[in-house]
């Protein structure tokens, strides 16, 4: 009876911090709805702390490191993972460019993950790109994303395969769709 | 041209000097008001001083008031902003929701800032050492707050609630105290300064006050002095007054009496028969004529005088010769001196120009002066009555003078001063039985002065007088406007 509960307190809990409520309400002025998909690709900017020493993971670090089967940063911090609500089109680029996952299996992982201790990261949700921002500075073990435009001095744009935003073997972009 | 520009250049500084003049004779004869005036003056004086203090008092207070309120406002933001970082971070131990985890941070963060900027402005402002240390060490203790915060809220962040509240107990909470007792002993310091600041306005306001007391004391003492000083002089002036009309009534009396005396026994010898020879007769008469033109030029000096003082005396000005006037002075005094049995030598410079003036009021000017030589000639009976142009050294023009000389017992230096004083007879003559009412210099001079002119003298005690007066030329247009329109010279 015991485990039973266990494992359902383990799924609540799992279930609770991928909830994909959105704390907008709450936060009014200070969230920012999902930006509407435009023409044009945008590049998608990795960011972590600035105090973290890593300056350059290749894809497939990079993808540990979201799936959470990574826990410590090099410097011995503890690694957080930053996302965006689902609807943010960050969100479905990080989810297709590196998860290689829709929002199903993605949620299905960190449940499954986190309950078998497979996955050591539960990732933290953020509203809004500036939110995520502000985490990343906040938080010297966190790595997050956000559109290459919305970076600023406060966090760290690390290197993709060598590659930062702009370049032109940069793999990680915002497929661009017609607005709807 | 050169001459218009030249006349008008002179008249200007004649009417100069003659305003200096009557300024100073206004000033010899109000001294009572001056004193006032000065008193007056004294108290404007302490006035604006007291008023000039209050306010810079005033401005001392409103000054560090200012700096009280403003500085406790500081030192209360100060604290409140601190509170506020911390306060802040904790909120953020209270939800699970990393937007407002994230929000916490934000309005902690955005507090430390003003933290630290307040910090920054009061060191800027520190001017003891001792506020320097005790700001440097505060901008320290905040410093490692904030990289404890920074680690609660990192931890937070991340989720690790346990490692968040440990990082507090056992780092925050520790150094936050330090700014807090830091603070503290900012505002205590911040007390001691504001007592110091009122100590020094106390001290101020006490200074204003002695001083106010010592300034208000001077003022009463002074005013003090001064009314007695009015009073003494006054009473003084009315003393002397006194003395001086009674000395005038006694010598009136007796100048009135010699002549009037002699006529009358002149009289009573002729109706008793005592005198019946024609020779006799005649002298009888020449005494009896002598004495009545005494008593005339006695009554007329008098009543000139009194018209004189009372504002009623009328001159009528007309462009005159000099030696007309000297001849008029000759012919009315020539029985005087021959009497007396004076000589007096005339001198004239040929080609004077005119004067503008009452011939009779001039002639009885210098004949009081003449008067006066034969009365004062002593043993050396020659009189000098010379008329000239000349030019003094303190003046760029021109003017006539005309000395009266005598070579008898001279003025003594302390006497000189009061001669032209009405009524004034000097103990000298007075004990040498001279007769006089003391009237002739002063109505000479006023006369003098009522022509534009004045009167001077040169005097040494047993050597002999020189009376000068001084008459200002008369310029081309003065004569044509003279001439003209003789009602506008009527002066009073």
């Amino acid at each position: 009876m015991k485990r039973v509960v266990g494992v359902w307190t383990s799924v609540a809990v799992a279930a609770v911090l991928l909830l994909p409520v959105s704390p907008r309400a709450i936060l009014g002025a200070a969230s920012q709805a999902p930006q509407a998909e435009t023409s044009g690709d945008q590049d998608l900017a990795i960011i972590v702390n600035q105090s973290n020493p890593v300056d350059n993971l290749s894809l497939q670090e990079l993808r540990t490191v979201f799936l959470g089967e990574r826990s410590h940063w090099p410097n011995g911090r503890r690694i957080t993972l930053v996302m965006m609500e689902p609807g943010f089109a960050e969100r479905k680029a990080v989810l297709r460019e590196v998860y290689r996952m829709n929002e199903s299996d993605f949620s299905r992982h960190f449940m499954q993950g986190l309950f078998t201790g497979e996955v050591f990261v539960s990732p933290k949700t953020l509203a809004s790109p500036v939110g995520v921002r502000k985490f990343v500075f906040n938080v010297p073990g966190a790595i997050g994303y956000v559109r290459a435009t919305d970076v600023d001095d406060t966090v760290k744009v690390i290197r993709v395969n060598g590659h930062l935003p702009d370049d032109k073997d940069y793999s990680l972009r915002i497929q661009s769709r017609p607005a709807k | 041209m050169k001459q218009h520009i030249s006349r008008v250049a002179r008249d200007s500084a004649r009417n100069t000097a003659q305003l200096i003049d009557r300024f100073l004779h206004e000033v010899s004869r109000y001294s009572t008001a001056l004193l006032l005036l000065m008193v007056f003056c004294v108290e404007t004086g302490v006035v604006i001083f007291v008023i000039r203090d209050l306010r810079a008092a005033d401005r001392e207070v409103q000054r560090i008031y200012a700096g009280s309120v403003l500085g406790l406002r500081g030192i209360g933001e100060l604290q409140y902003q601190a509170q506020e970082t911390r306060r802040s971070t904790l909120y953020a131990l209270t939800t699970n929701d990393s937007n407002l985890q994230v929000a916490y941070a934000d309005q902690s963060r955005a507090a430390d800032r003003r933290v630290t900027e307040g910090i920054n402005d009061y060191l800027a402002h520190a001017r003891m050492q001792r506020e320097v240390d005790v700001g440097k060490r505060l901008q320290r203790d905040w410093s490692a707050y904030l990289k404890v915060r920074d680690e609660v809220l990192a931890s937070i962040l991340e989720g690790s609630t346990k490692e968040a509240v440990d990082f507090d107990l056992n780092g925050g909470v520790p150094s936050f105290d330090r700014v807090r007792q830091d603070l503290e002993e900012v505002k205590r310091l911040y007390d001691e300064q504001a007592s110091q600041r009122l100590a020094i306005v106390d001290e101020s306001s006490r200074r204003s006050a002695i001083r106010l007391v010592g300034v208000l004391c001077f003022t009463l003492l002074f005013v003090s002095v001064s009314v007695w000083a009015i009073q003494k002089s006054r009473m003084l002036s009315a003393l002397k007054l006194a003395k001086l009309q009674m000395d005038f009534v006694a010598s009136v009396s007796h100048e009135l009496r010699t002549p009037l005396a002699v006529i009358s026994a002149a009289a009573q010898n002729i109706a008793d028969g005592v005198v019946d020879e024609k020779e006799q007769l005649a002298k009888y008469g020449g005494v009896i004529r002598s004495h009545t033109r005494q008593l005339n030029e006695l009554v007329n000096q008098i009543l000139s005088f009194a018209s004189t003082k009372a504002g009623r005396a009328h001159y009528f000005l007309r462009p005159l010769q000099v030696s007309g006037l000297i001849d008029t002075v000759l012919h009315n005094t020539r029985e005087v001196v021959k009497e007396a049995g004076f000589v007096v030598e005339a001198l004239v410079e040929p080609d004077l120009p005119e004067i503008v003036g009452d011939l009779s009021a001039l002639s009885q000017c210098l004949q009081n002066l003449i008067g006066n030589a034969v009365k004062y000639g002593g043993t050396h009976p020659r009189i000098s009555l010379r008329a000239f142009q000349h030019k003094a050294d303190d003046s760029p023009f021109e003017e006539i003078r005309i000395n009266v000389e005598d070579h008898g017992i001279g003025i003594d230096s302390s006497d000189l001063p009061h001669i032209f004083e009405p009524f004034y007879r000097s103990p000298v003559v007075a004990a040498a039985q001279i007769h006089g009412t003391g009237l002739g210099l002063p109505l000479a001079r006023s006369i003098a002065e009522a022509m534009g002119g004045k009167l001077s003298v040169v005097s040494k005690l047993g050597v002999g007088s020189v009376f000068t007066l001084h008459l200002p030329i008369t310029a081309k247009g003065d004569r044509e406007t003279a001439t003209l329109t003789p009602d506008s010279f009527i002066r009073q």
